[in-house]
């Protein structure tokens, strides 16, 4: 900002150097050889134009790249205490559109606009008031036409706000629809159905298309009303000025004018826009900004639907880790999902919970893992409520085994890791790569089939240390073989002392546990004990 | 960082160019209209000068007495038409060229996503979710650059720097010359030296945006293990250091583009007092009229405008470079045209013959099948047993025609395969994948995929042979609800019971069921079982499963079993879960 006023200012004293100089020549006569000195200091007040602009784009970039880092730190920060249920109700990809597009799309409005929306209100300012001391007449021109602008501005920025706002929403819908069809473009190319789904790409991209068009001819429009009045100003000016020379203006200052106020002032109306005209520019980067910043103010006003404190009291029962006391889950959309339910698990106790797909036994395992919070009731836990966690779509980022292994337990050694890896099956596989644990894996598990994640989602169970383990059927996707080797490995886990609670359909898992509780539309249905 | 293999600008934008050459007329009545609206903004400034100082002339000779005429409406009509043209040329090539832009991109869109449709399965497989995601948006909206942000502009500026030149050289070839060479050398900085300064940094930037992207995905799908085993913070801490890279990289290309607005200022001041300097001594000399000497240095002053948007889009050019490059790299890919189609496939149930077929997945340890014979007689019901990763995805994926064999005959009702045409495969086959898909659309739309023309009443049917009929009949948008990302928004039972019903509104001759069952309880799968049996009769069937044991009384009327050899059971190969059996 200082930088900008500093080169703003330089500029309006290079076009006084300019006009002095013709003057000089053409009104005074003065011989070029004599004129030297103005010409050096002319060059020299360019030079250091040249480096007070450099400046203020410096200082916009590095006030953009402090913001974005702050405001994805905090983004990020929202949506690990919103936690897996809360993240569940977005569409992934577009919550990381938010994170990493959105917050990018901040950049222009504070590394630009913002700037030049100060330098907007001060150049013109100190450029009215040279012009008012050359020729007050030519200054009214230029302040007759000043007020219509920012009104306009506003007006036509009010619609293009909105505008933007949908086109966000057009962009999100897009990148969701795509990423869509291309996780099922099997399906899609089973089913014959490419063709039609390459037509209704085309068609959201040609949607897309007609959105933009609209957010931008009023974009444009409100670029186009300055370009108008600074184009009309310089013209109206260069006339006023031209026929106030020729002397054919009796009233008002004209007859003071000369060649040099005359052309100086020409000079100085288009500079007197132009702060204006290059925030026109950077509208648009004001207005993706805002809708960008309406996306994330509306996700960081989201409230997380668990308690901040989720340790309200300790269990009850001695020797219980995790206590439910009539607790129940209710979902704002579906109802009660869950409960009411009295549940006390002890340390080392196997716990099976069984039920049709929809009773809620995924509710059950996330109230217990305290990732949603009881909406009656309550929940106790034991101050060291560690637990471990598995469920269906295990995650796996993209790194090597060992690091994908290491989510578990950081500290863990390669013999902890071939150990983990071993008990949960998959030592064949260990021994089968050339490159060991530091085998590259990828998102969604490439390099690994269904089984084999979720075996290494187990392998990660067992090198936590966490008293309590929540599993979510966990040999959904393994054959009888492996099976038996995870479960053998789940009775090692209990006989360490660790507490199991464990949800399947199968039979094999639940034959492990002491006690089955069977779930019926979030109810007990029937606890049978082993 | 020296990148040997890189292909040069030429090869790698070729093709988008020649895409771009389809819509030249479009293109060159845009660049027409920049061309028109910086003209405008040129004579508006360099007539106005030249009249204030003829009139300022003028009048200096008026009142020391001379008698003389100045036309003052020629010029002043000048001034207002360009006062007019600048505005309405300007709004009119933004708007036309964006319009132009967005077409351009729709197309590439579809055009990309046909290019994925025709990816084999396994190349499919190899590529990750939001790398796709980022090609179709990011980096086909970073080409969108090419033409509006660097080809038109740079040209325009060109154009408009050697016209200028010309012009003035009209009257001194000395600021003619002045002004071609210096903005001419500026011109090749700010285009080429800009772009050269910018390209590491802003190559890597598409990358490290979805590294970063990935991460986030990550962290946000893997948010239940990260919290229960307290390593979010370590996650986030890779998250940051992707992020802070990024930051960097966008901190050097700023500062690039700092220096590329600096040094355009400079250039254009250096350039009009230059121009000033020679003026006037030609005008000292006698060659030139004072008012030309003065509209000399105020035309160049107006070039100023051509030259201010080079440096922040030139140091940026390396993204669009390397966006191409991705997705010339994904366009190499596609499969070739399979072989000239000459089968078609009969009514009724279809006949399975596979010999000696052996497939082996890119970069894996061992192959996935290796001399593998299967013959299934038309209506036989056989099962497929094999342990997870024994290939029997494969088979199916083979005989779907997603993977091509690397060895062996495949023939569906004595045709060969490859040569049976794709409409009448997809027709008469039909495949239910181990992995569950489901559309982010309605229940009705997800089924209607295979039939579009279904009427609601059919749907019900196949949803009532699920068990799902009930539940969507109680859900208040009915067959409207939408399921959700990948049907998310059902629970795993429900998402494989409306795939299972999806299948029933073809009518194939070939069925393949992988897993058909999974996730769903005994008694309900007993029961969908029964009725399944009944629009199994009369087609061929083959089922892939487990265990011989486990799933005995779910596969209705199978006839002979098949254990798989589990020779390459551990293969560590390059497949996703949808295709790892």
């Amino acid at each position: 900002m200082a930088a900008g006023l500093v080169a703003g200012g330089l500029t309006v004293a290079q076009l006084t150097l300019l006009a002095w100089l013709v003057a000089a020549l053409l009104v005074d006569g003065t011989p070029l050889s004599a004129l030297v000195p103005g010409f050096l200091a002319l060059a020299a007040l360019l030079v250091l134009r040249a480096l007070a602009q450099w400046g203020q784009d410096a200082a916009g970039l590095a006030a953009s790249l402090r913001l974005r880092t702050r405001a994805r730190a905090q983004l990020l920060d929202h949506l690990a205490e919103l936690g897996p249920v809360g993240v569940a109700g977005h569409h992934t990809a577009s919550l990381a559109n938010r994170v990493v597009d959105q917050v990018e799309a901040l950049d222009g409005y504070v590394a630009r606009f913002l700037p030049q929306r100060q330098l907007a209100v001060a150049m013109p300012l100190l450029i009215l008031a040279v012009v008012a001391w050359l020729d007050w007449l030519a200054a009214l021109f230029l302040l007759l036409a000043a007020p219509l602008i920012p009104l306009f501005m506003a007006l036509v920025g009010m619609g293009a706000e909105r505008l933007n706002r949908e086109q966000f929403d057009a962009v999100s819908r897009l990148s969701r629809h795509f990423i869509d069809r291309v996780r099922g473009l099997t399906t899609l190319q089973l089913f014959g159905h490419t063709r039609a789904a390459t037509r209704e790409v085309h068609a959201a991209a040609d949607d897309y298309r007609r959105r933009s068009m609209r957010t931008l001819r009023l974009a444009f429009l409100s670029s186009a009303v300055l370009e108008f009045f600074a184009a009309v100003a310089i013209a109206m000016v260069a006339i006023y000025v031209g026929f106030g020379l020729l002397g054919y203006i009796g009233y008002g200052p004209a007859d003071a004018l000369t060649l040099f106020s005359g052309l100086l002032v020409l000079l100085l109306a288009p500079e007197f826009f132009q702060p204006l005209r290059s925030l026109a520019q950077h509208y648009h980067d004001r207005a993706a900004a805002l809708g960008a910043a309406e996306g994330l103010v509306a996700l960081l006003a989201e409230r997380p639907r668990r308690p901040p404190d989720a340790r309200e009291a300790m269990p009850q029962a001695p020797g219980g880790l995790v206590e439910l006391v009539g607790a129940g889950v209710s979902h704002p959309e579906r109802g009660r999902v869950l409960g009411p339910l009295d549940l006390t698990l002890a340390r080392g106790e196997i716990v099976g919970v069984s039920g049709p797909s929809g009773a809620g036994k995924s509710t059950l395992l996330q109230l217990l893992a305290g990732f949603v919070g009881p909406s009656e009731g309550a929940r106790r836990v034991a101050a060291d409520h560690a637990f471990a966690w598995m469920d269906q779509r295990p995650v796996l980022i993209h790194g090597s085994l060992a690091d994908n292994l290491r989510l578990a337990a950081p500290e863990a050694d390669e013999d902890a890791l071939r150990h983990a890896l071993e008990r949960a099956g998959l030592g064949e596989l260990l021994a089968a790569l050339p490159a060991g644990l530091e085998t590259r894996l990828g998102e969604r598990g490439v390099g690994l089939s269904g089984g084999q994640a979720q075996r290494l989602a187990l392998a990660r169970v067992f090198l936590s240390p966490a008293p309590l383990v929540l599993l979510d059927e966990p040999t959904a996707s393994l054959d009888a073989a492996s099976e038996a080797r995870v479960l053998e490995g789940l009775a090692a886990l209990a006989a360490e002392g660790r507490t199991l609670v464990i949800a399947s359909h199968q039979a094999a898992p639940l034959a492990l546990a002491r006690r089955v509780l069977h779930l019926h539309e979030g109810r007990e249905a029937g606890t049978v004990h082993g | 960082m020296a990148e040997p293999s890189r292909p040069g600008w030429r090869a790698t934008l070729g093709p988008w160019l020649r895409l771009l050459g389809r819509r030249r007329r479009r293109l060159l009545a845009g660049a027409g209209l920049m061309a028109l609206a910086l003209a405008s903004a040129l004579g508006l400034l360099a007539l106005s000068g030249w009249f204030i100082t003829a009139t300022g002339l003028a009048g200096i000779a008026l009142a020391a007495g001379a008698a003389l005429t100045l036309d003052v409406y020629v010029p002043g009509g000048g001034i207002r038409a360009f006062a007019l043209t600048r505005t309405v040329a300007r709004y009119l090539e933004r708007l036309y060229n964006h319009d132009t832009v967005l077409r351009l991109l729709a197309d590439l869109r579809a055009g990309m996503f046909a290019v994925l449709a025709d990816l084999d399965a396994a190349r499919l497989a190899r590529r990750r979710a939001s790398d796709w995601l980022n090609r179709l948006t990011a980096d086909i909206d970073t080409l969108d650059s090419l033409f509006l942000r660097l080809l038109a502009p740079a040209a325009v500026a060109l154009a408009a720097i050697l016209a200028l030149a010309g012009f003035l050289a009209l009257w001194s070839p000395a600021v003619g010359g002045t002004v071609a060479a210096v903005l001419g050398l500026a011109w090749l900085w700010l285009t080429l030296g800009q772009a050269r300064l910018g390209l590491a940094a802003s190559r890597r930037r598409v990358d490290a945006l979805e590294r970063l992207r990935g991460r986030v995905i990550e962290q946000l799908q893997g948010l239940a293990e990260l919290e229960a085993y307290g390593s979010l913070a370590a996650h986030r801490q890779r998250l940051e250091a992707v992020e802070a890279r990024l930051a960097a990289d966008h901190r050097r290309l700023g500062l690039a583009a700092a220096l590329g607005n600096a040094l355009a200022g400079l250039a254009t001041g250096a350039t009009w007092l230059a121009a000033l300097w020679l003026a006037a001594r030609a005008w000292q000399g006698g060659e030139l009229a004072g008012p030309v000497m003065v509209m000399m240095p105020l035309a160049v002053l107006a070039l100023n405008e051509a030259l201010t948007a080079l440096p922040s889009a030139f140091t940026q050019a390396g993204a669009t470079q390397a966006a191409a490059e991705r997705l010339n790299a994904l366009r190499a890919a596609r499969r070739p045209p399979s072989s000239p189609v000459t089968a078609s496939l009969p009514e009724g149930p279809l006949a399975v013959s596979l010999e000696r077929v052996g497939l082996r997945y890119p970069g894996a340890l061992t192959p996935a099948l290796d001399g593998f014979d299967l013959a299934l007689a038309p209506g036989e019901r056989l099962a497929l047993y094999g342990a997870s990763g024994a290939g029997k995805s494969s088979v199916a994926a083979l005989l779907t025609r997603q993977l091509v064999p690397s060895a062996g005959r495949m023939r569906l009702a004595g045709r060969p395969l490859a040569a049976i045409a794709e409409a009448d495969l997809r027709r008469r086959t039909a495949c239910l994948t181990q992995l569950t898909e489901l559309f982010d659309d309605s229940l009705a739309a997800n089924l209607r995929l295979a039939d579009p023309s279904a009427e609601e009443a059919r749907l019900w049917e196949v949803l009532a042979v699920v068990e799902l009929a009930e539940w969507a009949d109680r859900l208040p948008r009915g067959l409207a609800t939408r399921v959700g990302e990948g049907g998310r928004r059902l629970s795993g039972g429900q998402a494989r019971r409306l795939s299972l019903a999806r299948l029933l509104l073809r009518d194939p001759g070939l069925v393949i069921l992988d897993e058909p069952f999974a996730g769903l309880d005994r008694a309900l799968a007993e029961r969908l079982a029964g009725r399944l049996d009944a629009w199994l009769r009369g087609r061929s069937v083959l089922y892939l499963v487990h265990a011989p044991g486990t799933a005995d009384g779910l596969l209705p009327g199978v006839t002979r079993r098949l254990a798989l050899d589990t020779a390459a059971q551990h293969a560590l190969c390059a497949r996703t879960r949808n295709l790892g059996g």
